[in-house]
């Protein structure tokens, strides 16, 4: 025991040294799902300075590069999980139907121990949302799981596109429809907001522009427009600098948004949730809109009744890029299981099954030239599993991020956390994340009211 | 042990004649916490005399006048109207200065953010949001607050303290810890702009994204309009009237380097957000109260930002609990009879086991802090902001054991957070011409018996309540006849409180002017000078058990009754002599 816990220091020593250091590695003999070349058996990956080198038979192992062995193994893409609330400190700021300003790169938390749990499960990088109270939330940020650093920027997958969280339906009319009496109180009250919005971006854009404009012209002495950040985010998001992933379930609002983009000229935009994606795949397909789905759960309130299973099936087969994302430190650590059940409910094949938690939210989050697939000249980001991962029998083995292995089965120590509070009772250490949904965190306030007149 | 020299030369006489017409106003002032100053010359004579880290005197004198160091020195002379402490085994160090406090400014009484929930939390008033960065703290500095005399008590003179709030409270001032106002106490007014990145409750920014995001805008905005304001300055005519913003106003000095801006930084992550919106923004930055920045010390060096660490560290792991689960086996151990040998470790006592050890690392993380620092070549200061102040002599004793030297500890008391401050001119050590800021103990300052026995604030001397040595060593004695008050709300309990000892267990009784007779003591419990008991209150029919938590100092005490829902309220006492 003592054994493996001090291995497991020396392992966080290693780590803190390497930051966001690439790693040089040679991956030998294994099964290569590679999802989009096809799967290549008895094959070695080879990885240099954090990039995977060379896809091939019998590479030779340069001199001091770590081997390993992965006879019986299977080697797939990193898992990317293209709806997540880990490792970051806050995730609603739900005290207004707009908070585009508001940016979840700013509060990475890189200790957090739910990081390393999802290296466990495959996992190498996640979409860090903002919450769904907001129509218009705040923007999200793209990690790599570095699990070992103390420094939130060594996390944020360099060069990611910037994304912001949307939301529709029951979430924003409840949080401040209902919580505290203004606009949206309805699904039309959404629509207005986030029109309202962007009309007030593009005036905005217009005021700096002109400004800007004039004050190239000599002897120009007029005062600058007041500066908001908020309609700054905005104006990038019409400018089509930002993603759009809107938290949505209903098929007439997905619908709504996709008339509001297409008004507006935004062209890229992605819908998470979408349990009634498959009654608009066609529309979602021919607008290049993209989906992320859970596998086969709804029914937990009630616009997610109307759900099927079948979600991610329908939708991949109308063309529209889709991905299954987990909204949940716990389900992030068996993502392959969820992407398996698309071959019981709908008969994908395996490379469109992987796609789903690979190559396809790596397209949604704008990184799929990076990351997503096994191809040379990509990052090194690996998942290496005992049995075919989407059989239920499969199980992680390494778990390879910039050509780092960050987890290791056969040495994974009891106790990864980075910093221990010198004040926490023992009896209330926990290595689990409570098995909640984040997406409404923070607003728990807007409904005291409410609690208590159901008390009553 | 302060005794005016009346030497034979008239002008001697001259300030003792002044002494006598100034008879009533001394009388008066005796009272007053300062300790009237029958002149302003003092001179601290024999004494060992620490100028700063490395700088000893042995058997030197230092002379303050008017507020001033005039001399120091082994062979110095001594004014003829100089008010003379014998130093003899006495040891001088400059006053202490605290980089980041609250001390001095009332702790607001309800927590502010309880307040009513807003109709549309996205928009609340800037008072209401946090965002207050025009605060003059001078307005709310009280020299009469407990805080400032608790802190001085220990040797501190000088802390740079800072509103209450969230955000953006106001502005900082470096203060001296004594004086009769505001005004008085103020060395540096501005000294810095306050902020935390902390949110409004219920209320936009109410989250740390939501503070960062609000922090940009607002400091964009402030550069905008001082351009403008500029611009217009420059030609009125024609252009149209930038209006004034208090809040922008208040970053001026920022945007300008002029004026640093401290964040109050504590955990490893909050100091790396502080980083990223200094990065963006470009302000001049002093990180306050840091207690986990070794993770990050080289950014924390590379930054450039002044740094000063907190004094507050989490508390050690108590041996005794650990003796008493040892008591506790070795007695069921007994009982089994036969010397069994130990039970094998199950699963989850290794897991225990694991978890405490690293928990035991993780405190000496915390510990050995400004020891790291000292070695990577970091200059820091200290701040009293989160410290409960009685814990500071013991904490910085801590730090000592854990790897930093006594010089870098008063380094980092003194000349460092002088040098910090850009008052290094006037703080940070006993040398000609510095403010007389100083601190006098019977013993060398880091050792565990040391005491303060006065402090000098501008040449004012303000002298420790010193219990006599005597006692220090011999136990506390709780024994014998207590007369008390308490204010309740019920008006004001007298009484006395009977407590016997034999053979270490303790019985009493407690009489009140609110109850018929005396009642019982229960539940004695005794820790050193703190002794705790409860007794039955009968209140109109219904009986509540008052408790009680007293802290003896010779023959005073001062404590707490508890009456259940009803409160705490403080109480004194005083021993009654024996006849």
């Amino acid at each position: 025991m003592k054994k493996i816990f001090s291995i497991g220091l020396a392992l966080l020593l290693v780590n803190w040294c390497l930051g966001q250091d690439k790693g040089n590695l040679l991956i030998k003999n294994g099964t290569v799902l590679t999802v989009t070349k096809g799967t290549l058996t008895e094959t070695d990956v080879l990885v240099k300075d954090g990039k995977i080198a060379q896809i091939g038979k019998n590479i030779a192992a340069p001199q001091g590069v770590r081997v390993i062995d992965a006879t019986g193994l299977f080697v797939m893409p990193g898992i990317i999980d293209a709806h997540s609330h880990i490792a970051i400190d806050g995730i609603n700021e739900a005290t207004s139907p707009v908070t585009a300003e508001v940016f979840e790169g700013d509060v990475v938390n890189p200790l957090q121990i739910g990081i390393y749990h999802a290296l466990g499960g495959g996992v190498t990088a996640v979409h860090a949302m903002h919450g769904s109270a907001n129509a218009i939330g705040g923007q999200c940020e793209t990690l790599k799981l570095r699990y070992g650093t103390f420094d939130g920027d060594a996390m944020k997958m360099e060069g990611a596109p910037r994304t912001i969280k949307f939301a529709l339906g029951e979430n924003p009319t409840r949080v401040h429809g209902g919580g505290s009496g203004i606009v949206p109180r309805t699904r039309m009250g959404v629509e207005f907001v986030i029109r309202q919005s962007f009309s007030n971006a593009k005036k905005y854009m217009e005021d700096w522009d002109a400004y800007n404009k004039n004050k190239l012209v000599k002897g120009f002495r007029g005062a600058p427009p007041a500066y908001n950040l908020r309609l700054e985010t905005l104006a990038e998001i019409l400018k089509g600098n930002i993603i759009i992933h809107c938290h949505s379930y209903r098929a007439d609002e997905i619908f709504m948004l996709l008339n509001v983009c297409k008004d507006f000229g935004i062209k890229r935009v992605v819908f998470q949730h979408v349990n009634e994606g498959f009654k608009v795949a066609p529309e979602l397909a021919a607008y290049g809109a993209m989906a992320s789905v859970f596998s086969d759960w709804w029914a937990y309130k009630f616009e997610v009744y109307y759900s099927t299973a079948y979600n991610a099936a329908i939708l991949t087969r109308n063309g529209v890029v889709t991905s299954i994302n987990s909204d949940d430190a716990e389900m992030m650590r068996h993502l392959y299981h969820e992407a398996g059940k698309t071959q019981k409910y709908g008969n994908l094949s395996d490379d469109e099954a992987l796609a789903l938690i690979t190559i396809n939210p790596a397209k949604q989050l704008g990184i799929d030239a990076r990351t997503g697939s096994l191809e040379a000249g990509k990052d090194a980001d690996i998942a290496i599993f005992k049995n075919h991962p989407l059989s239920i029998y499969g199980v992680p083995q390494f778990t390879v991020v910039d050509g780092i292995v960050r987890f290791d089965r056969a040495a994974d120590p009891a106790d990864m956390r980075l910093m221990v509070d010198p004040k926490q009772n023992l009896d209330d250490v926990t290595f689990h994340d409570k098995n909640v949904d984040h997406c409404m965190e923070g607003t728990e306030f807007l409904f005291s009211d409410l609690f208590q007149a159901d008390k009553k | 042990m302060i005794e005016s020299i009346y030497s034979k030369n008239f002008r001697a006489w001259k300030v003792a004649l002044a002494a006598c017409l100034l008879w009533p106003a001394y009388l008066f002032a005796q009272d007053e916490k300062p300790i009237a100053p029958v002149g302003k010359t003092y001179a601290i004579t024999n004494a060992t005399i620490v100028q700063g880290p490395g700088r000893k005197i042995e058997k030197g004198t230092v002379v303050m006048k008017d507020g001033l160091i005039t001399a120091v020195g082994a062979g110095v002379a001594v004014p003829a109207e100089a008010i003379v402490i014998k130093g003899d085994s006495l040891f001088v160090y400059p006053g202490f200065i605290d980089g980041l406090s609250h001390t001095g400014i009332a702790k607001p009484k309800e927590e502010r953010d309880t307040r009513e929930r807003l109709k549309d939390p996205g928009n609340p008033t800037n008072e209401r949001a946090g965002i207050t960065p025009q605060n003059d703290v001078r307005t709310i500095i009280n020299p009469a607050e407990k805080s400032v005399e608790e802190l001085r008590n220990l040797g501190f003179t000088v802390s740079q303290v800072v509103p209450y709030g969230n955000l953006l409270p106001g502005q900082a001032a470096v203060v001296l810890l004594g004086g009769k106002s505001a005004d008085d106490m103020v060395l540096v007014n501005n000294s810095a702009l306050y902020s935390e990145l902390t949110g409004a409750q219920n209320a936009y920014p109410n989250t740390i994204m939501a503070v960062m995001a609000k922090w940009r805008e607002l400091y964009k905005n402030a550069s905008l309009q001082k351009n403008y304001q500029a611009l217009y300055a420059s030609n009125r005519n024609g252009v149209g009237r930038p209006v004034t913003d208090r809040v922008y106003e208040a970053f001026y000095p920022v945007i300008d380097q002029r004026m640093p801006v401290v964040f109050k930084s504590e955990r490893v992550m909050e100091t790396q957000r502080v980083f990223t919106l200094k990065n963006d923004l470009n302000f001049k930055l002093t990180i306050g109260d840091v207690k986990e920045g070794w993770p990050i010390l080289n950014k924390i060096k590379s930054s450039g930002a002044s740094v000063f660490l907190s004094l507050d560290l989490p508390d050690e792991i108590k041996k005794e609990e650990k003796k008493a689960d040892k008591k506790d086996a070795k007695k069921d151990s007994v009982k089994t009879e036969a010397p069994k040998k130990e039970k094998p470790k199950t699963a989850f006592d290794l897991e225990r086991e694991a978890l405490e050890k690293r928990k035991k690392e993780s405190i000496a993380l915390y510990t050995s802090q400004p020891a790291e620092f000292s070695k990577a070549g970091v200059t820091f200061g200290f701040s009293a902001l989160s410290v409960k102040t009685k814990d500071i002599p013991a904490n910085l004793r801590r730090m000592i054991a854990a790897g930093l030297p006594e010089d870098e500890a008063l380094k980092a008391l003194t000349i460092s957070p002088a040098k910090l401050l850009g008052l290094e001119d006037r703080l940070g050590s006993i040398d000609n011409g510095k403010i007389a800021n100083l601190v006098v103990t019977n013993k060398p300052y880091f050792n565990e018996k040391a005491k303060v026995r006065y402090v000098f604030v501008e040449g004012n001397v303000y002298k420790q309540e010193v219990a006599e040595v005597k006692k220090a060593d011999a136990k506390v004695s709780y024994k014998g006849t207590w007369s008390y008050t308490s204010e309740t709300p019920q008006g004001t309990a007298t009484g006395k409180i009977v407590l016997k000892e034999e053979k270490g267990n303790y019985s009493g009784t407690i009489s009140s002017n609110m109850m018929d007779k005396p009642a019982d003591l229960k539940d004695i419990s005794v820790d050193k000078e703190t002794i705790s008991f409860t007794f039955p209150f009968d209140a109109g029919g219904e009986t509540l058990t008052i408790e009680v938590t007293i802290t003896v100092d010779g023959d005073t005490f001062d404590g707490t009754i508890t009456a259940g829902p009803n409160g705490s309220f403080p109480v004194k006492g005083t021993k009654d002599p024996k006849f």
